[in-house]
């Protein structure tokens, strides 16, 4: 039994309290887990999954640009995935209701350039080593600026999402009741897009620009084969999203490997187990369903 | 008395002129039914009364206020995956009076109930939009007009895919709310609804509108109902036909 404690310990308790940087990136970790994923969720809900993975390339340029200006500087990296983040939101926007073009296909378009001139910018300075770090992100560069950073983008858009959710739940199912109401639904959808843009860049610290994504979708892909209501939803995702972040570091801390990817993976296996034997739409439930007979409905089946 | 009247008004869908110089008045306390074949402009004409089409020039003169105004979208216009129970459908509908942020008092709640047993939705409230029929469907979204409390209510044919028991709630509904003042204006297909429901018809054919009394329109065409249940309307130009009184 003291044995079991004992290794107990050693795998989950003492890397946190043996090691500064693992307790901030925890802590960021958790605050990250609390503000992406009810983004994600909506996303999801609205069919714009992918969208998310086209705005954390779209950040690429501008933190490149934020590396090549001021070297390995928190700040400077982070407005400038920022600006880039708001700028092709804010250009595949326009262009779509310009063009009457379907908004991913502008986004797409968008991103791609972004996401090229990205590269060559971290590639005209800096070595591989460098591109690999913003890319995939490292627990040990999460200095105090990097929590402040990511607790207060978690608080913000905890506040924010609060404060539109209602209008953003009507907008999603009926987008012209809101109009009719005389409520400009670009406006709501700005404003989201502006809050996953302002994630994305908090999260490249930890986990990098393109596996911040991952702790936005995953845990909302997941939680959908447990509930099908929204609150559940949100407050699935959340779990999902600190359980896999714990649970990601310590790997990562034991394992030797970079945190990005750990915690992404664990999301991940979580995904597929639940799509495997989850409640809703799994695998396992569509089995269940086909060996349960007819149900009567007492509303159409009285005699 | 009228509070929504159109004022030789021209609309134009993406570049193209749709309905060209169509003036007239929509009685309150009357059911107006919007008739045209498939690209007539009846959805633009809707868009433009809602508000949401400016148009090319006229004006639509409407005394009602934005949030009074309902529009009941065709079903297909809506994300049913979307996780929403017919609870929260309804309590939308209170959007002119909470808005963002109020939260739903004892009131609304006691408000919606009797709104749902009006509409036979009793013991749905927690069920998801996309486990109902597309009657059951089609009630809950006239529940939240009906929290609402619309005095302009537009209809884009509502009784498209909805069973007979929906038809009857809904039209009763409709003439409820005529009678205690609405304006009603309702896409129809169907003769046979249009002559139970319709105190006017908007006619709209090339381009142009002309209002005509509904008997008159029904006897001009001898319409067997059932035969022209789904597209009587197709090869119709404007009939030579007296104009209604509303006009």
């Amino acid at each position: 039994m003291l044995d079991l404690l004992t290794t107990l310990d050693a795998w989950l308790v003492a890397p946190l309290t043996d090691y500064a940087f693992m307790r901030r990136a925890l802590v960021g970790g958790l605050a990250l887990s609390l503000a992406a994923p009810p983004l994600g969720v909506f996303l999801m809900l609205r069919g714009m999954s992918l969208v998310g993975d086209a705005m954390a390339h779209a950040v690429l340029p501008g933190v490149a640009l934020g590396f090549v200006l001021a070297g390995f500087s928190l700040p400077a990296m982070s407005l400038g995935g920022l600006v880039a983040g708001l700028l092709v939101a804010g250009l595949a926007g326009s262009v779509s209701r310009m063009t009457g073009h379907r908004e991913d296909s502008a986004m797409a378009s968008f991103y791609l350039i972004s996401l090229a001139l990205g590269v060559m910018l971290v590639s005209l300075r800096g070595s591989s080593v460098d591109l690999t770090h913003v890319l995939f992100g490292s627990i040990l560069a999460i200095d105090d600026t990097a929590l402040w950073l990511i607790a207060s983008v978690a608080s913000a858009t905890l506040l924010v999402m609060a404060l539109i959710f209602r209008v953003l739940v009507v907008e999603c199912l009926d987008p012209l009741f809101l109009r009719g109401q005389g409520i400009r639904g670009g406006l709501v959808h700005g404003v989201f897009l502006g809050l996953m843009v302002l994630n994305l860049t908090a999260g490249f610290q930890t986990l990098g620009t393109l596996m911040a994504v991952g702790l936005m979708m995953l845990p909302a892909t997941t939680a959908r084969f447990w509930s099908q209501r929204l609150e559940g939803l949100i407050g699935l995702a959340i779990l999902i999203a600190m359980v896999s972040s714990t649970g990601g570091l310590l790997v990562s801390y034991h394992l030797g490997l970079p945190s990005g990817p750990c915690i992404i993976l664990v999301a991940g296996i979580a995904y597929l187990a639940s799509a495997l034997c989850g409640h809703h739409g799994s695998l396992l439930a569509r089995l269940r369903r086909r060996a349960t007979p007819l149900e009567t409905d007492e509303n159409t089946c009285t005699p | 008395m009228s509070r929504l009247s159109l004022e030789a008004l021209t609309l134009a869908q993406g570049g193209r002129t749709v309905l060209e110089n169509i003036s007239g008045t929509f009685e309150d306390g009357a059911i107006t039914a919007l008739v045209g074949a498939n690209g007539a402009g009846k959805s633009t004409l809707i868009q433009a009364i809602m508000g949401l089409l400016s148009p090319l020039s006229g004006q639509v003169h409407c005394s009602m206020p934005k949030e009074r105004r309902a529009w009941l979208p065709q079903q297909l216009a809506l994300d049913l995956t979307f996780p929403m129970s017919v609870e929260e459908l309804m309590l939308s509908g209170c959007w002119p009076t909470h808005g963002t942020f109020k939260r739903y008092g004892p009131q609304d709640y006691r408000r919606m109930h009797t709104i749902m047993q009006r509409l036979g939705l009793s013991g749905l409230a927690h069920r998801p939009l996309g486990e109902l029929s597309g009657g059951q469907r089609q009630r809950a979204l006239l529940g939240r007009t009906l929290m609402q409390e619309a005095e302009l209510l537009l209809l884009d044919e509502p009784f498209a895919n909805v069973d007979t028991h929906t038809v009857e709630i809904l039209c009763d509904t409709l003439r409820e709310m005529a009678s205690a003042g609405a304006t009603v204006i309702v896409v129809l297909h169907d003769m046979e609804q249009l002559a139970q429901l319709a105190n006017c018809v908007l006619l709209l054919a090339g381009g142009h509108g002309q209002w005509v009394e509904p008997e008159t329109l029904l006897e001009r065409h001898h319409a067997p109902a059932r035969r022209h249940a789904h597209a009587p309307f197709i090869s119709l130009n404007l009939p030579d036909v007296p104009p209604c009184s509303t006009y």
